[in-house]
């Protein structure tokens, strides 16, 4: 019951991060059409500058997010702004695949070539230390993961829901033209959607250098679970991408006491196809979903 | 005119495919040889999708991996001849692609380049996982359809035909498909899949037949490598990077044109084979190729055939319409028409004079 019960709270860790992660790729994909599949390079990137920066200053990889969330905020502006935006409407989507692909791969290879493809790990001086919960035995560093996941999760909802921007930003998701109509800057918005989109790459890799060994084709093992969850819950849709997170990460802390960690990684292959076969256009994907 | 270059164009290409062989001045040029000739086959199966519909799977190293693996399985636990165990692996494979197009190809675009790299994802770790039966990360051996007689350069050389004879058969069905009704349905689909939709083109089933297609020959092109390399290992069979190669080839090469995906193999091959080369292990190459993929999309998304046509065509005599006939020539039909049928005279006459001024 105790195991039961400890892995259920992991999923729940487990399920937060990727609910920060997938609630970028969503944006991205909201905002331009975009399939990035270079958001968990980013992921990577920023857990080696976390890591980085922990081992040249010997402050808390924590206090690199200072740094990395505005790095990458611009990185996603100029992104959009140099690269994205430069491709043809018709072919976008596709095109935009590969770009991002080949992105991922630049920085992939990059990090092997200045950080060598050998594993890394942040010692802390609480990397070991856990607390009883409940009788569940938990990680600090996981808990730290998930409060840092859930608050920027919290903040994303903030900006979307409360702020002028975040009102544009939904503006430009749902019906671009119209926006512009009434006089919004599309192309601007979009570029600061991007930019949002990788903030919560640089938050979330940060929050994965803490209690994770990482390697610079790392990236690889997130990427398939992140796209299976935008499918599941709906491209485009964040409050779909979220539940779907925490729902498959559950799920996949669940289904590794009967079948051990690889093979409990195809749940989330056999719900993307499920979804796919059944409900193509996502469990909470509206209007936007269905076309593509 | 076109034809007779085409003609002449063709017989080069043939000659320098089949003398490359008595040219290469040693077996690892050789072998190179195979494995350029090998990613042209993949690349040239892979249009088979990405050229007609416009749907790029970036996930095509399933396919190949999952044919080197049938035709591998197949041969050890069966005894069948290699050759029947290939083709065998490509019709199963074939099978397979059928439920996994049907998942893919429901909803447009992102959803069926997400499942393709989501495949070769589960793939590796089935693969990787279920030791006893694919031989899991030790990787599998498969035995050589030679027998020992038959020495290391000459299996390049017989391979490297091998691998040309397939290419051939595989550009030749590319080439009967793009001049038919089937082809111009999927070519509709890739410029406008609402429009071809409405006009009664049945796409779903054209998209499908397309890519059970592709994952054949690509099943096929991995069985022959298999049989080649005579090794498998899931990390390599199973890489997003050799999808990735498939996709970077055609886009260079030009994915609209017939050789376009067999231009791009033989220079990426040779750039390939040239990082591994000069920067061994480090991942420098990743760079290089994300590169060359990012320069590509961004600054030459039709490929090196369609911009060295466009170049040509600046130095032949303009053309004096979209069509290809001549507004003379059709002057002309007209004329005959109304001469046959004695009506509508003046209004033909007063349209072909336009034509002609």
């Amino acid at each position: 019951m105790s195991l039961f019960f400890q892995s259920l709270v992991l999923g729940v860790l487990l399920g937060g991060l990727y609910a920060l992660l997938a609630a970028g790729l969503t944006l991205y994909f909201g905002v331009m059409r975009v399939v990035m599949i270079a958001h968990s390079a980013f992921l990577i990137l920023a857990a080696y500058l976390a890591w980085f920066f922990t081992t040249e200053t010997g402050l808390d990889p924590l206090l690199s997010l200072v740094v990395t969330v505005p790095l990458f905020f611009v990185t996603g502006v100029l992104m959009q702004r140099l690269l994205i935006s430069r491709l043809r409407p018709a072919t976008l989507t596709m095109m935009s695949v590969l770009l991002t692909f080949s992105v991922a791969l630049v920085i992939e290879g990059m990090l092997g070539f200045v950080f060598s493809g050998t594993q890394r790990r942040i010692r802390l001086p609480y990397s070991g230390d856990s607390i009883d919960l409940f009788g569940a035995n938990i990680a600090v560093v996981k808990l730290i993961a998930f409060a840092l996941a859930a608050v920027s999760l919290g903040a994303l909802f903030l900006i979307l829901k409360k702020t002028q921007f975040g009102q544009a930003l939904r503006a430009t998701i749902q019906h671009p033209d119209a926006a512009r109509l009434i006089g919004i800057n599309t192309d601007r918005i979009a570029g600061y959607g991007f930019g949002l989109g990788l903030s919560t790459a640089a938050i979330g890799g940060t929050a994965l250098a803490l209690d994770s060994t990482i390697y610079p084709s790392l990236h690889w093992h997130w990427i398939g679970p992140l796209m299976a969850i935008i499918v599941v819950g709906g491209l485009g849709s964040i409050p779909g991408a979220a539940i779907a997170a925490m729902l498959l990460g559950l799920g996949q802390s669940l289904l590794q006491i009967p079948l051990g960690t690889t093979w409990a990684q195809t749940l989330f292959y056999v719900a993307l196809f499920a979804t796919l076969m059944v409900r193509p256009q996502g469990f909470f994907g509206g209007r936007l979903a269905q076309r593509f | 005119m076109r034809s007779v270059s085409r003609a002449v164009g063709l017989l080069v290409l043939a000659v320098a495919v089949l003398a490359f062989p008595s040219l290469a001045p040693d077996p690892f040029i050789l072998s190179v040889g195979v494995v350029i000739m090998s990613y042209a086959v993949l690349a040239t199966s892979w249009n088979f999708v990405g050229g007609f519909t416009g749907y790029i799977s970036l996930g095509h190293a399933s396919y190949s991996g999952l044919g080197a693996y049938a035709t591998a399985l197949l041969v050890i636990h069966t005894s069948l001849n290699p050759w029947v165990a290939m083709l065998l692996g490509g019709l199963v494979v074939a099978a397979l692609a059928v439920p996994i197009g049907i998942a893919s190809l429901r909803v447009r675009g992102a959803s069926f380049v997400i499942v393709s790299i989501a495949m070769v994802l589960i793939l590796l770790l089935v693969f990787q996982s279920w030791g006893e039966f694919t031989g899991g990360s030790n990787g599998l051996r498969v035995p050589r359809p030679f027998d020992e007689s038959v020495l290391r350069p000459e299996q390049h050389e017989r391979f490297f035909y091998l691998h040309a004879a397939l290419l051939a058969v595989a550009l030749l069905a590319w080439w009967a498909i793009d001049r038919s009704r089937f082809g111009t349905g999927l070519k509709a689909i890739r410029e406008d899949e609402d429009k071809a939709q409405s006009l009664g083109v049945p796409t779903f089933n054209y998209k499908l037949t397309a890519f059970v297609i592709s994952a054949f020959f690509t099943a096929l092109g991995g069985g022959l490598y298999a049989l080649w390399f005579g090794f498998l290992d899931p990390i390599f069979q199973f890489s997003i990077l050799v999808g990735s190669y498939m996709v970077l080839m055609s886009l260079l090469g030009g994915i609209r044109s017939l050789f376009g995906p067999l231009l791009g193999a033989v220079i990426v091959g040779y750039a390939v084979e040239f990082f591994k080369n000069q920067y061994g292990d480090t991942q420098f190459h990743l760079v290089a190729m994300g590169l060359l993929l990012g320069l590509v999309v961004l600054f030459m998304p039709d490929g090196i055939i369609p911009a060295l046509s466009s170049l040509l065509n600046r130095f032949r005599p303009q053309a004096a319409s979209i069509r290809e006939v001549s507004a003379g020539d059709l002057a002309e039909q007209r004329r005959t028409a109304s001469a046959a049928t004695s009506t509508d005279d003046e209004s033909t006459d007063r349209l072909s004079e336009g034509a002609q001024r």
